[in-house]
């Protein structure tokens, strides 16, 4: 059901993101970032305050804290080509830091992979998936207690729902 | 008194016949197909329960999905 709703959720964040449009600079990747409280239709997400260029390269981070503490972090990377999108998302796979890691290809943009584990002590559990769109690149990283971890459904719903948004602001 | 003697031989014949009756339909029971032990109905199913509380749950969840916070806030998710 709310996957069905995918397309609404979609055209209500560019509108959203539309009317601040005449403020935002060329290099204001922010509204490129996807909201998991639309995606997943609740209130429990705080965004904070977005990251611009993380990691040095254009693009835009944000953190989503759960009110129970858990967080998602989503990154978008815009690079000059595809190749160097691919490169991004390998090495933020390299970079993750995933115990115990399980891999596995999610239908999720292009090069869709969701990485599932822990934490190096085990008291956390880890995922993160990685696609590129284009020229863009995007690692949503998911940080929670270690008897509820991530699964690739949801990993998957909220990727389609960035990787949308991506060709939405950006073009196929 | 000849026909006397033709009524006691008839029923002579007739008395003669019917004691071998009984010997007759006792050796025909031997013949009868016995019938099929009786079997058990059905195995005694094994029922596991799904849902963690044992009901749908306060929210309505359905068997074996349970309402609680989770990655995509308050919802049904698997027990």
């Amino acid at each position: 059901m709310k996957r069905n709703h995918l397309a609404v959720i979609v055209a209500g964040l560019m509108s959203a993101a539309t009317i601040g449009a005449g403020a935002a600079s060329a290099d204001d990747y922010t509204t490129l970032l996807i909201d998991p409280n639309f995606v997943f239709d609740t209130v429990q997400y705080s965004g904070g305050a977005p990251t611009p260029a993380p990691g040095g390269q254009p693009g835009a981070a944000r953190v989503f804290t759960h009110n129970d503490g858990r967080f998602i972090t989503d990154t978008v990377w815009v690079l000059p080509d595809a190749a160097a999108a691919t490169a991004a998302a390998a090495a933020a796979q390299s970079t993750a830091g995933i115990a115990n890691p399980k891999t596995e290809p999610v239908q999720v943009g292009t090069g869709g992979t969701f990485i599932s584990g822990t934490s190096a002590d085990g008291s956390q559990s880890l995922g993160l998936l990685t696609f590129t769109q284009g020229n863009a690149a995007s690692a949503i990283s998911f940080t929670g207690p270690a008897n509820d971890p991530p699964d690739a459904t949801l990993a998957t719903d909220l990727g389609q729902a960035q990787a949308a948004l991506i060709t939405s602001r950006m073009g196929g | 008194m000849r026909r006397i003697a033709m009524a006691i031989a008839t029923a002579g014949v007739i008395a003669g016949s019917l004691t071998g009756v009984p010997t007759a339909s006792a050796a025909s029971t031997n013949n009868i197909t016995p019938p099929p032990a009786p079997v058990a109905p059905f195995p005694t199913p094994i029922i596991t329960a799904l849902d963690c509380y044992g009901t749908t749950g306060p929210a309505g969840c359905g068997p074996g999905w349970v309402w609680r916070n989770g990655w995509r806030g308050p919802a049904c998710y698997v027990c």
